[in-house]
């Protein structure tokens, strides 16, 4: 590639109003001065794209590769995924063409030649148990690469829940022993995006703040960029009035639910959870989940996977450890109960099962 | 069974998650700041803006502000991941600006003071290539 930013994306039919325009939506998605986005465009247009470019190193560990999904298919793609075109990506398994000894060579490769100056992208929690064994790459453990990738990075950004918090592999009982990057980094920046996935605007607004100014944007004190997680999803939520006027869905087809009252009572966690989603919604602006009529999961917090179920109401205590022996085994017969009911309604479900064709989608 | 049998119910009125909007008194005071503003850009020739997203204003303050503030003669409307519309308002040199997506939701919202937008002037590499494109055209007249 060369040339500056501007003439590759005008190559792809991408104009420079059409980039400003991004810049000063970005700008205002990031609660910046309305002048940031004017200074971002220009500072990114204007980005040399052939010779010195951000070195980026993506690495990922015990992972889904949800956090890639979820990027590489932000709503502009042809926008939002050019800002990788002002980065220089040298490492990133699941994109790069090179594989093997090829790819392991890339990485060290980058990693000394911009050694102190790489951004290094971390998605993915990293195993402890076994000594690591859980998760490796090219015979290494990820532990091991994650320190070696660290000692040379400018800061880290964990991408993701897993990275930012230990995420769904933490969960209880936690088998591999997963932790989060900051558990084993503590000498530098750290950038926690979590979300499961993280919305891909979050992800590359924090790319451009970096490249931009070069600096880290402004932290919660759980390392999250404060434009993004400043706020909950309860705060921001267009079903709010609803909550302060007492009107709650019951269950998920009475008349609440289908009026678009609060889901706080089937157990929404947005009134606990940082994040962007009633903002930015998701999917090129279309929705997001309580728009869609379910409940907050509570995904860019720590630990959500254990917060004692997704349908249990915030108000109740939710704790599954403390509870008691006995409500353990009243639990336990009901659980038994609740199996042969299940199996009754799978056998009827199968009986009445018809099979969709593409003809039946496209009535 | 199929698609059709299962019952959509649609309600109609008491749904609107809006219905609580009032204005919250938040408005009135951005025309004093827009004052300010237009003093200094005949001033100085600095031009601003002011970032409507990220001020707290319900639905029904932006109604009034635009009402308030508007409808000037010109009005430009830019055709680019989606569709985005400048239009003067009342007050010269005041612009209301609004940033559509591709499938139509209103992105960002600025009121710009200035001259003419940023964002309508061509850019100089822009009337460049647009030369280029236009000696070509000559070239193929012959």
């Amino acid at each position: 590639m060369q040339g500056p930013l501007i003439d590759t994306l005008a190559r792809r039919g991408v104009t420079r109003r059409t980039f400003f325009k991004y810049c000063a939506t970005l700008a205002s998605l990031m609660a910046l001065p309305p002048s940031a986005g004017r200074a971002m465009a220009e500072a990114m247009a204007a980005a040399p794209a052939a010779s010195r470019r951000p070195s980026v190193i993506w690495l990922p560990f015990q992972e889904c590769t949800g956090c890639t999904e979820s990027i590489t298919r932000s709503h502009s793609p042809s926008i939002e995924g050019l800002i990788f075109d002002a980065i220089s990506l040298d490492y990133q398994e699941t994109l790069m063409a090179a594989a093997g000894h090829q790819a392991e060579e890339a990485l060290h490769h980058a990693m000394k030649e911009n050694e102190g100056k790489y951004l290094l992208i971390v998605d993915g929690s990293i195993p402890l148990g076994l000594d690591g064994a859980y998760s490796c790459i090219a015979g290494k453990t990820n532990l091991e690469a994650l320190k070696e990738a660290a000692k040379g990075a400018a800061a880290i950004v964990a991408m993701g829940s897993c990275a930012a918090f230990g995420g769904i592999p933490k969960a209880n009982p936690n088998p591999t022993g997963a932790v989060s990057v900051s558990d084993i980094i503590k000498d530098k920046p750290i950038i926690n995006i979590p979300g499961c996935p993280p919305i891909p605007v979050v992800m590359t607004g924090v790319l451009a703040h970096y490249l931009t100014f070069g600096t880290v944007p402004e932290l919660d004190k759980l390392g999250r960029p404060k434009a993004f997680y400043g706020e909950t999803i309860h705060d921001r939520c267009y079903r709010r009035p609803f909550y302060d006027q007492g009107k709650f869905a019951k269950t998920f087809d009475d008349e609440g639910a289908r009026k678009g009252w609060c889901l706080f009572e089937l157990g929404c966690k947005g009134p606990v959870t940082y994040n962007a989603c009633a903002t930015v919604k998701w999917n090129a602006g279309t929705s997001w989940p309580v728009e869609s009529g379910h409940g907050c999961l509570g995904c860019s917090e720590p630990d959500f996977w254990d917060g004692g179920g997704f349908y249990r109401a915030l108000s109740r205590p939710a704790d599954p450890l403390k509870m008691a022996a006995t409500a353990a085994a009243v639990g336990a017969a009901a659980g038994v109960a609740i199996t042969f009911a299940n199996r009754a309604k799978k056998s009827s479900a199968k009986a009445a099962h018809e099979t969709v064709t593409l003809a039946d989608l496209e009535k | 069974m199929s698609l059709e049998d299962i019952r959509v119910v649609v309600d109609a009125g008491e749904s609107s998650p809006y219905q609580a909007d009032a204005l919250s008194g938040n408005a009135p005071v951005l025309l004093r700041e827009l004052a300010e503003h237009v003093r200094q850009l005949m001033a100085a020739g600095e031009p601003t803006a002011i970032d409507l997203n990220a001020l707290p204003l319900t639905p029904a303050d932006l109604d009034w502000l635009k009402a308030t503030l508007g409808e000037g003669e010109i009005s430009v409307t830019l055709h680019s991941d989606g569709e985005s519309t400048l239009a003067e308002t009342a007050c010269p040199g005041v612009w209301w600006v609004t940033h559509h997506n591709e499938s139509g939701h209103v992105v960002s919202r600025f009121i710009e003071v200035a001259f003419v937008p940023e964002l309508v002037k061509a850019h100089p590499e822009d009337v460049k290539t647009g030369l280029e494109y236009l000696e070509s055209l000559i070239f193929d007249l012959s």
